[in-house]
């Protein structure tokens, strides 16, 4: 089989890991790169020389010089609509950055462009593919801690510790905000592990250091089945050395503890399958250690994307992180942008 | 010649790759430099003369103390990793790439017009030459390390193996020219990806290059698996460090250490201990295990 034809749009942080991770990759070679940098094209130029690669300021240009069969699309969010929907119609797989969209509206239309097209679409929502998640969510499918009464996501990181003028992510027109960034990961992890809730309620933006945009989001999600449970995000604790997700989740037969090195399980009952014992069992990240074709920022990170290339090579259409499943987690970042109380704008 | 034995220095910054609570312990532990030289000394002291330190926000208070206390470190080896990543990380989440950079390159120097017209020099190589721009980065670096004597300089585990999956083999060519030339000491590589950067490294044409690398026997934080670890581990024609033993707690010291040390025949390396009687019985471990 010839190897997939790839194509980056947007080089920062995340867009850089993806194109590390693709372009070691056996079966795929990266074809076009494009940034809106002078900065990153230049030295994209003086790293890439001698070779084809198509690198260029303008995505329209890139996807129609370079023959694609997919794009990776790791721009501000505000921008993520127009690229999917050119890259939709020239029938290319596409893998997004999260969030999905800016607005649920955008979302919805994309997904109405897709039906009766066989591309694969999944959003980078990376906890997903964590291993300790993983074990949570099979944990949770067997039904080890019963029926779910409350649960709590948060994610804490010292991303920004000091008034200062911000890029892109403190810009709200631009989909800048720890709600966007951060607050998107729990509550597609509140989705994934748990389901959607029917109400949101009680959330709230503070912030800390940020002008312009929030800090702090928290907010109360209610479910049909009695279950209720909380997200909070603070991108300005200065106590964390990097992002820190901690789950709580209490089921009516036992309680799960986990972050995404460490996974603790009350059990009241033993558990052959999952080798639990009765009361707690703590496992580590390194239980499960398992290693992956290259190592860039974590396992997770080159497991999403190998994941979105076989469903290429595959033609699988299901997809554990589909453009379906993220419109979940923005209607649900909309509700809690609608009934806010708001310290910040 | 490679130290049999190297201090890491991960305990220090509240680094546990297994329990954010350890994590947090370990951070309020090494708040205080006193508690770090404590340990450091201990270390020393047992014999063990070399250290790997990263360029991390603590690394400067650290080699301030040594640069303060000479006398007592005289024989002090430093095995410095270059740069610490998770500044950079935030600065480019804010900035964008070029702008972290040159944010980066003009942070903290108020040392008169010198340094201005040098660096003002610096931001127009560093738009126009990214190879330059890693040599400006370098020495930036490297300036905390002053005056300390140092046997190699490390690049730093995330960019290495963000590099190698780039494919960006003149960026390790420069690098290994650089730091020969600049510091007159051995470019070192670490990676969480043994095989593949071996394999890079000797197609750059950087001979027998010296890879630490995370080598225990559950196989953590190796990739892509064990068993193409233990074939790189036989060919020979480069040197390895191995660090990450006990995998973070998880196996039983002498299991670990027989492992990397008899059946690997591994000859240097990096372990790190918040304990000293930990120092102490891990050195004499591998001491009888490593030929």
């Amino acid at each position: 089989m010839a190897p997939l034809r790839g194509g980056i749009i947007g080089l920062g942080r995340m867009g850089i890991t993806h194109l590390s991770i693709l372009k070691s990759h056996p079966d795929v070679r990266i074809v076009g790169i494009c940034d809106n940098s002078k900065f990153v094209i230049r030295a994209m130029r003086a790293t890439e020389k001698g070779s084809d690669i198509i690198i260029c300021s303008s995505y329209e240009e890139m996807i129609n010089k370079s023959s694609l069969d997919f794009v990776v699309i790791a721009t501000p969010t505000k921008f993520h609509s127009e690229i999917i929907n050119f890259a939709i119609k020239k029938n290319l797989h596409v893998f997004v950055e999260k969030p999905f969209v800016m607005y649920v509206e955008e979302g919805k239309k994309i997904l109405g462009s897709l039906e009766g097209k066989s591309l694969v679409n999944q959003v980078g929502y990376v906890y997903r593919f964590n291993d300790i998640i993983a074990q949570v969510k099979n944990i949770l499918t067997d039904e080890i801690i019963g029926s779910i009464k409350y649960f709590k996501v948060e994610l804490n990181s010292n991303t920004i510790i000091r008034k200062q003028k911000l890029g892109w992510r403190g810009t709200p027109k631009f989909g800048g905000g720890c709600l966007l960034e951060f607050g998107s990961h729990c509550i597609d992890l509140a989705v994934y592990l748990v389901g959607v809730p029917t109400r949101v309620m009680g959330s709230a933006f503070q912030n800390v250091y940020s002008s312009h945009v929030e800090d702090i989001v928290f907010s109360t999600l209610v479910y049909d089945n009695n279950c209720y449970g909380n997200v909070f995000v603070n991108w300005s604790d200065s106590s964390y050395r990097r992002p820190t997700l901690n789950i709580v989740i209490l089921g009516e037969k036992g309680k799960i503890i986990a972050d995404s090195h460490c996974l603790k399980i009350f059990s009241s009952e033993p558990d052959e399958k999952h080798k639990l014992k009765k009361g707690w069992n703590t496992k580590y990240i390194t239980d499960f250690a398992k290693g992956v074709r290259i190592y860039v920022r974590g396992n997770e990170f080159t497991t999403q994307l190998d994941y979105f290339i076989n469903c290429i090579k595959n033609k699988a259409m299901e997809n554990l992180s589909s453009f379906e499943e993220a419109l979940k987690t923005d209607i649900i970042i909309e509700k809690i942008k609608n009934n806010r109380f708001d310290n910040v704008r | 010649m490679l130290d049999k034995i190297i201090f890491g220095d991960n305990q220090f910054f509240g680094i546990n790759h297994m329990s954010e609570e350890k994590a947090q312990m370990l951070s309020e532990k090494f708040s205080n430099l006193k508690d770090i030289v404590d340990i450091i000394d201990f270390a020393y002291d047992s014999g063990i003369k070399a250290f790997m330190l990263n360029s991390n926000e603590r690394a400067k208070e650290i080699c301030d103390y040594f640069r303060d206390n000479s006398a007592r470190y005289s024989d002090l080896i430093l095995y410095p990793s270059i740069p610490y990543p998770h500044k950079f990380a935030n600065l480019v989440a804010e900035k964008g790439i070029f702008n972290a950079l040159k944010d980066y390159l003009l942070a903290g120097l108020n040392m008169g017009n010198f340094f201005d017209i040098l660096l003002k020099g610096g931001m127009a190589i560093l738009k126009n030459d990214i190879f330059k721009g890693m040599e400006l980065l370098v020495d930036k670096e490297m300036s905390l390390f002053a005056g300390l004597k140092i046997k190699v300089i490390f690049l730093q585990n995330i960019v290495t193996d963000l590099l190698l999956g780039l494919g960006i083999k003149n960026i390790f060519i420069e690098f290994a020219e650089y730091i020969k030339k600049k510091y007159k000491v051995e470019p070192g590589f670490i990676t969480q990806n043994l095989p593949a950067l071996k394999g890079f490294l000797l197609e750059c044409g950087i001979k027998n290059p010296i890879i630490c690398a995370s080598i225990n026997k559950i196989g953590y934080l190796v990739n892509p698996n064990l068993q193409a670890y233990e074939r790189t581990l036989k060919e020979h024609d480069f040197r390895p460090i191995a660090m990450s033993i006990f995998a973070s707690g998880a196996i039983e010291p002498t299991v670990a250490i027989k492992y990397v040390c008899k059946t690997l025949k591994i000859k240097s390396v990096v372990f790190g201990a918040s304990k000293k009687q930990h120092i102490l019985a891990t050195k004499k471990l591998i001491e009888n295990y490593c030929a």
